[in-house]
This record gives C-alpha cells, structure tokens and sequence, in this order.
C-alpha cells in the first residue's frame, strides 16, 4: 500500500471530514467556549490575581537583593480516555494549579511555590525565594505591560469545551481499525489525551505574559501474534492541536501505522553488531538530533563548560550543507511556544548556519552570563519547577541529495526509521538509541527489518559524520513526546530529512 | 495520623457518595520538601515548597475514572466530584471494575517499618547548607586538577499518604526521605569532559554515608570514566555493578505484572513454575524491612501485604497482580507491583570475584537502551571497566550488551555480598558469563 507522507497528510487530514459526533455540554463555572474571544486577565477574573498582588509578592521575592524574580501562575487541565479489550473504560483527569516564585542573582536561583491562591501562601514562598540573596532589597516594577505576542497554535474551541462524546469515537474508531486491518491482531491499546494549561507570567522589570498552550495526541498500540510469537508497535499523531485536527484520515493513519508497525516486526531480525554506515530516516529519527547534538547547545552546560561545544562558537562543526535550528514558531507543532516561561516571546534560533556553530538556547540566566538577549529557550514542566534553557521544536533542515541517492551510497549498514529510549552524556557527547523499527542497507539497497538494536554514537562526532543529506524533510507529527532533562518534561518537536551518518556502533549481535 | 487530611479525603468519599457514586476510593498524599545544591563555593539552587495532591477513583454503574487535583478549595472539589461523575458515566461499561473484596485488607501486620525519622523535625537549614558544602568540598578535593564543575546537593522530606475506600479501607503512612550527592566533570583528553556522579538515599539521616564519602565517591567514580574507549567486540564475563542491576532487571520485572499478561505483552506469561533463570537467580518482594525506602504495609488497593518470593533460584513462582487484573484474568491477586526488592547477597567480594574471572567488564553505568516486554529481547548501552587478574585496567565507554531475557539470565553465575542499600530495589552486584559486549 502507497505510505501517505506526513506532509501530504497534514494536508489530506485538514480537509477531511471529522469523524466526531458534536453534542451539548455543561461547562464548569467560569470556563469560556472560545478561546479566541477571551481577553487576556484569566488568572485575575478565575483567581483574583491582580497587579498590586503581584507587585507585593515580587517586592517580597526581592527584599533581600537580587537580580529580578518573577512568578509563574499556572492552571492545567489534563484529560484521557483510554481503551482496552475493545472498550473506552477508562478516563483520566487532572487539575494543576499553583504559582512558582523565583528569585536570581547572577546565576544561583531560589525558588519556592504553592498550590493556594492566597496572599500569605504566595508571601511565604516569596521569602522561600529571597534567601537566596541577602543585601538590600531590590527593586521591582511599579505596573506590568503585557506582552505582545504571536498566537502559534489557536483553537476554534477550548479543549476542556470539547464534550467527551466527540472523543469517545475517535478511540473506538482507532480500535476497531486496527482489529480490521489485520487477522493477526489480538490486543489494542488506544487512547486520546488532551491538556490545556494556562500560564501567567509576571516578571519584577514589568512585563507579563498570558498563554494558553494546548496538547494533545491520538494514539493505538497493537500486540500481534503469530506462529506462536507476539510482536508490539505503536503509534500517535498530535500537537498543540484544535480538536477539530483529529478527523477519520488522523483515525485511519494511526491505525495503519501501529499494525504495518508490528506486522513487519515477525520478519525483523537483528543485525550484526559493529561499525557501520547508518542511514536515519526523515521525521522520527530527528530524535537523535535533538538528545545527541541539541542538548549539547543548550547554554546552561556551555556556561558550565560541562558541554563539547562550550569553546565552539562560530567554529565549523559540521560540513557546510548542515543547517541546525530550535524553532518555537511552527505552527501547532509540539516544541512550539508563544511565550516562553519567564515572559520571553516564541522566535527561531539558528544554532548550526552552513556548518558554523552560531548559537545556544539561551534562558535569561545564561542570557545574562553570555551578555545576549535570551533566544526564548527558558521552559520549566510546571510551577513546581526551575526554568532551563530548552529545545523548542529542533530541526536539520533539507539537502540538496535524493534519498535514494543516499541509500545507493551504502554497501552495508542500517536504515533507521524509528528511534526510541535515547539518552547522551552531554560532556562526553555519547549518546545510545533503541531502534525500534528499520532495515538493512545492503548494497545500496533496504533489505530485511530489523528491530529492538541499539546504536550508539559520539554527537558531536556524529554531527561531523554528517556526509549526506536529502530534500525530504519531515517533522514528527507525534504528540506524545516529551523530553527530560534535570528530572524535568516538556514537550517538544524535532525534523529532519533523509540523512547519512557515515560510521556508528550497531549494538546487534555477533555474527 | 493527620487529622486535617483525615477529614479533607473523608468529605471527599462522603461527597462523592452522597453524589450517587457506587463505590469510591480517594486519598491523598503530602509532601514538605526542601532541595538545595552547591556550585562554585555558593548556594546554585534554593527551593522549598508543600504540595498537596488529592485522587479520587469513582464507580459509577461499573464505569470507572480516576481524577486527581492539587486545586484544593472546597467548592473547586464539589465541582472536580460532579465532574468525576458526569464522566464516568459516559464510559463504556467494566464489569471488573470494582472496589476489593474486604477480606484482602485484612491482616494488616503489625510490624514498625521504621520509616520515620524522629531527627527529621530537628533539621535546620543551617545543617542542610552544611552537609552540602561539605560534599562539594570533598568532591573537589578528591577530585584534583581535572575537575570542571562540581554540583552538589540534598533533598529532604516529609511525606504523608492517607487512602480510603467506601467498603471500609483506611489507610495511613507518614515516612521521611534523605538524599544527597554530587555530579562532578572532568577534562578528558581532547574534547571529551565526562561527568559522573554519586548519590545515597535513604528513610534515615543516620544511615546515610558522610557528606565526606559521598564528595570523594563521586570524584572517584568520576575519574574513572577518565580515558573511556570503545574495544572490539568480545565475548566476556560481564560484572553488573549493584546500584546498576535494576535498570537491567526493570525489563524483566516488566513482563511479571498482571496488566502485562492480560493484554498478551509479557514473555513470561506462561512461565509459571518454569526455570527462567539460573539457581543463582532468585527474587524476594519483602514489604517489611525496617527503614526499607519501598516499606509500607498495604498497597494502593488496600491490600495488606506479605513477603513474597517471586523468582526461587531460577524458577518463577509467582506475578505481581493487582484486584482489577486479577479478575480479569480470573487468578487470584497477589499486589499490583514490589515494595522493597531484593536479590539475596552472595558471600564473596566484588575483589575476590574479579580475581577469578581473569578477564571481563565491570559495567558501572548504562546509557539508552531498551527492553521489549513482549518478546524479552534488550539492548543497552555500557560504561564501565575492562579488568585483567582482578585490576581494573582500561576505562570501557561506547559500548553495548543485547539478549533476551529468557537466555540472561542462565548466564547469571555468582551474586556478589554487597546490596546497594540506598534504594528500595536492594541489589547486590551480578556476575553473568558469556556475553557478547559489542563494540569495534
């Protein structure tokens, strides 16, 4: 069967008819229909948060001296529903709610946060936060601007205004595909999950910044059997989305992939460990282009010299076809962010140009360290946690090659079409990935499957042994992903095309 | 016991059922935490906070949701409780949706778990500064020339977990937790800068090591990543350092659980009472170890809990079943997952193993990797050791271990008589012969 590519079915998947069923619901008190006719002040009308609150808590943040603070209220509403053994038994739903409270100077942070909306709760955390200095009381802006920014993933309609009506079909449908497509299916796990967190960030130089980021995926998981033995795949499509994305083509496409996913895997077989050529396919793979390359030029470990990269600016660190960037302004995709979380607008950093290391994600502390304006990058999970520099949505853009070309130029290596479980030692730079789907490369040709293999690698070597790059460039349409980092997850993106790495560790086996 | 919480998950049960649930189990969990980290001579990181996390699980008409909340105003949690509710019924039926019969909540032991710390309440902030300049200290004196950056920390806690059911389960845990340690880099040859680190954890200040051991283990640990190379693909007598062992054994762990069986994804499903595993292999869920990180006395079901031998030398003897999967597959539920685990010691040192073995790998860290719960088959990254005639000789990075679970552990052919014991996973050092450890 002819594989949609993902461009091509972004575009199939808007103009389809959406399978969901519209019906009435109740809203909660308070919760509005449509995002787009609310005016900023959600945490003052819900909350009660006003300025003059604002400005005592930061006066406080700040008694004791220090750079800047800022608060970060947060309110999220996160949903699943689940199926298992054919039914959607199961539902999930969580409410968030507190405010962070940051104190800095020069690059020690203190931090406190609590979940009760009052005065004396947020005063106490305040001077949780102002420990960390200990001079005279600093100063802090006597009344806030709001930020202008861009609106990167609009909704037609709140996610928590979505009856559950409309999402229960969506996951039987995908259920009840995958049984369809395939005799040998005899488990499915499906499932959508949806969330709507709502920030305000209130900062002691004035600015603050309302948002709303959506988050949402669709997804099916099949176990299959055959002759005795039982294979596993998975797959989701999602994003910072409108419900009105998810339509019967989303449906159709999810559960076609997990089956040819699993199915394959009865023919897969491991491949001979050792030093080889490894091809990384367009769109999931780029995975490894964020955990081995990206994180090295986060600037928090540049400015502890932790990273490879910390004395490599506007050096060559790649061949000159490569061009490396953190983008937080792509459309409803998963990395992308109106404003960041300490009131910083969504832009496009370019990190690698023509193989010349031009940039770091900066957050405003390392911003502050390096003497440049913060590219954006300072995210944080929750109100519970610090902001560190983070990768938006990473991508490699195309090359000038075909990936045919690319596949010809390998007598014997792998083809990588899905990675999973990675994980780099940024000052060494060594990373290690899971292949959970992809092929043998023999003589400029995809041969057998093969699965469940690790490869291991050297990112910054990797990034060098960049030697071929296709114009077939694809992003993950995943909407599940999150990365981790300093026992923090937050969601982002990452692309890439057709891409060859002339030499990796191919954990397989011994042949 | 806490009354405050006591009467917030009370009112909750009572709402909800007042509000037409059939059954309902709520609780809630509480935690006072203060986490602070060194860097350069100063304070890098100061936070402190009290979260609050209420649950509510509902059945309604055999339809089942879970609904949990930090907004805890009371007329928020009205709301949050017809919601619940409306929710529910939505869903598509599950007849094995159903609170526990009571008669597993009995038998609650009767034993001091010695999971709360007295000491705790005396804590000062000047004493958690203290024991973190102290092992940032350590860490850069052991450290020496090569050193980068040293990051130390601490992470204390108090913790409260109230639980209670509609047919009759109360339950109620107050316990403490200490951590500390220190991530240390170092300059390599050329561009390489590895960073390691070393860390205990414990539910008792005085069981912990001194800030002095922690700093000087993490430069060790740090320095012995100093030189790693990637060597030819060999087969080796492989040593799995014990703090390392669960990340390994977690795959295996993965197929033991009911939900896995159920949904037809567990290679150990029809296992039962079969040799999976060398005489050497043997797996003990003990609840009751007094100061143990996992110890409690009932699980999330309510179920009172009992020591249980999962793994007897080699054989599998029983799964980890929860009330909902155990219906569902129509066996008797034993616990929804480990309290405390142990693989019991051996009886020589990790020295007096090496010596033996001649040559092989001590892996003391993995990196990536996976393992599929459905067919068994890993692959994982290593760092570690090459040794020779007992002495570690030459620092092993870049490479990479892949079986099946089924096969590995046969190879397992000594246990070493040093438990990690700062993790409720107690596991002492592995001994597994005959792996292909790839590389060049």
């Amino acid at each position: 069967m002819k594989k949609i590519s993902r461009r091509s079915f972004i575009k199939t998947a808007a103009s389809a008819a959406a399978v969901s069923i519209a019906a009435p619901v109740v809203l909660p008190r308070g919760w509005y229909a449509l995002a787009g006719a609310e005016k900023p002040g959600y945490f003052e009308r819900e909350f009660g948060i006003s300025d003059s609150l604002c400005q005592k808590v930061l006066a406080k943040a700040l008694s004791k001296g220090g750079d800047f603070a800022d608060l970060y209220f947060e309110h999220t509403i996160t949903n699943s529903l689940s199926l298992e053994d054919g039914k959607v038994n199961r539902a999930y739903s969580d409410v968030s709610l507190g405010v962070g409270i940051r104190t800095v100077k020069g690059d020690q942070v203190g931090y406190g946060f609590t979940q009760e909306m009052t005065q004396e709760s947020m005063m106490n955390a305040a001077s949780t936060a102002a420990t960390i200095a200990s001079g005279k009381a600093g100063k802090s802006a006597g009344k806030f601007t709001w930020l202008k920014m861009k609106n990167y993933y609009p909704l037609k309609k709140l996610l928590t205004s979505v009856p559950l009506e409309s999402k229960l079909p969506l996951v039987q449908t995908a259920n009840d595909k995958c049984f369809a497509l395939s005799p040998q299916v005899v488990k499915v796990n499906a499932g959508f999950y949806d969330q709507q967190k709502r920030i305000l960030v209130v900062t002691s130089d004035g600015t603050k910044a309302e948002d709303l980021q959506p988050r949402n995926y669709l997804y099916a998981s099949v176990t299959a059997e055959k002759d005795g033995r039982r294979e596993r795949a998975g797959w989701n499509i999602g994003g910072r989305r409108d419900f009105s994305f998810y339509t019967q083509a989303v449906v159709d496409e999810i559960s076609k992939m997990a089956v040819d996913r699993t199915l394959i895997l009865f023919d897969a077989v491991q491949p001979p460990a050792g030093e080889m050529p490894v091809v990384l396919g367009p769109g999931v793979s780029a995975v490894l282009l964020h955990e081995a390359i990206g994180h090295g030029m986060e600037a928090d470990f540049n400015r502890k010299k932790l990273s490879t990269y910390s004395t490599m600016i506007g050096k060559q660190v790649a061949e000159p076809f490569v061009n490396i960037i953190d983008d937080g302004t792509m459309p409803n995709y998963l990395g992308s962010i109106n404003v960041d979380d300490e009131g910083t607008p969504g832009q496009r950093t370019v990190l690698v140009d023509k193989g010349i290391l031009t940039s770091y994600m900066y957050d405003k502390i390392s911003a502050r360290h390096y003497k440049v304006k913060s590219s954006g990058n300072g995210r944080r999970q929750s109100y519970q946690h610090y902001v560190q520099p983070r990768m938006r949505n990473t991508i490699m853009l195309a090359g000038p090659a075909t990936p045919k070309d690319v596949i010809q130029n390998v007598k014997k290596g792998i083809y990588v079409q899905d990675v999973s479980n990675g994980q780099v030692k940024i000052g060494e730079g060594d990373f290690a990935f899971y292949v959970s789907q992809g092929k043998m490369v023999e003589d400029g040709k995809l041969t057998a499957p093969i699965k469940d293999v690790n490869i291991m690698g050297n990112g910054p070597k990797m990034l060098k042994n960049i030697t071929m790059l296709a114009n077939d460039f694809e992003m993950n349409e995943g909407g599940s992903g999150a990365c981790g980092k300093g026992g923090q997850a937050v969601p982002c993106g990452f692309g890439q095309p057709t891409c060859l790495v002339k030499s990796m560790t191919v954990g397989g086996v011994k042949r | 016991m806490n009354k405050e919480l006591y009467d917030l998950v009370a009112w909750t049960v009572k709402t909800a059922k007042s509000a037409g649930v059939a059954e309902c189990r709520a609780g809630v969990s509480s935690e006072r935490f203060v986490n602070i980290s060194y860097r350069d001579h100063k304070p890098e990181n100061i936070k402190e906070a009290t979260t609050k996390q209420l649950g509510l699980e509902v059945f309604v008409n055999s339809r089942y949701s879970v609904q949990t909340t930090s907004d805890l105003r009371k007329n928020a949690l009205k709301d949050f409780i017809s919601n619940a509710i409306a929710t529910t019924k939505l869903l598509a039926e599950d007849p094995f949706r159903t609170l526990p019969d009571p008669k597993y909540y009995k038998g609650r032991a009767k034993v001091d778990l010695g999971v709360l710390d007295p000491a705790y309440k005396k804590l000062t902030p000047e004493d958690r500064h203290n024991l973190v300049k102290a092992i940032e200290d350590a860490a850069l004196a052991a450290g020496g020339k090569k050193v980068i950056s040293v990051t130390a920390m601490e992470y204390d806690s108090y913790d409260e977990l109230l639980l209670m059911t509609s047919n009759g389960f109360e339950g109620y845990q107050e316990s403490t937790f200490y951590q500390a340690g220190a991530q240390m880099t170092v300059q390599d040859e050329g561009d390489r800068r590895p960073m390691g680190f070393d860390y205990a954890a414990s539910v008792m200040k005085n069981a912990m090591p001194s800030p002095e051991e922690i700093g000087a283990s993490a430069a060790k640990r740090t320095l012995s990543l100093l030189g790693g190379k990637k060597l030819k693909t060999e087969t080796l007598p492989v040593i799995i350092e014990n703090r390392n062992v669960s990340r390994l054994l977690g795959g295996f762990l993965a197929a033991m659980y009911g939900s896995s069986i159920q949904q037809k994804r567990s290679f150990l499903a029809d296992k039962k009472g079969k040799k999976i595993g060398s005489k050497h292999f043997t797996i003990i869920d003990d609840p009751f170890i007094k100061g143990g990180m996992g110890s409690r006395l009932f699980d999330m079901d309510g179920f009172a809990l009992k020591k249980r031998v999962m793994v007897d030398a080699g054989v599998l003897k029983e799964f980890f079943v929860d009330w909902y999967y155990g219906r569902k597959l129509g066996w008797e539920p034993t616990t929804g997952g480990p309290a405390n685990l142990i693989i019991p010691p051996g009886k020589r040192s990790l020295k007096e193993i090496m010596k033996d073995l001649g040559r092989g790998i001590l892996i003391t860290g993995f990196i990536g990797g996976n393992s599929n719960s459905t067919t068994g088959d890993a692959s994982i990254g290593i760092t570690g050791e090459l040794f020779e005639n007992g002495e570690l000789v030459q620092a092993v990075a870049e490479m990479n271990i892949a079986d099946n679970h089924l096969k590995f552990w046969n190879k397992l052919v000594e246990v070493a008589n040093d438990p990690f014991l700062y993790s409720s996973w107690r596991m002492p050092s592995l001994v597994f012969t005959d792996v292909v450890v790839s590389g060049l």
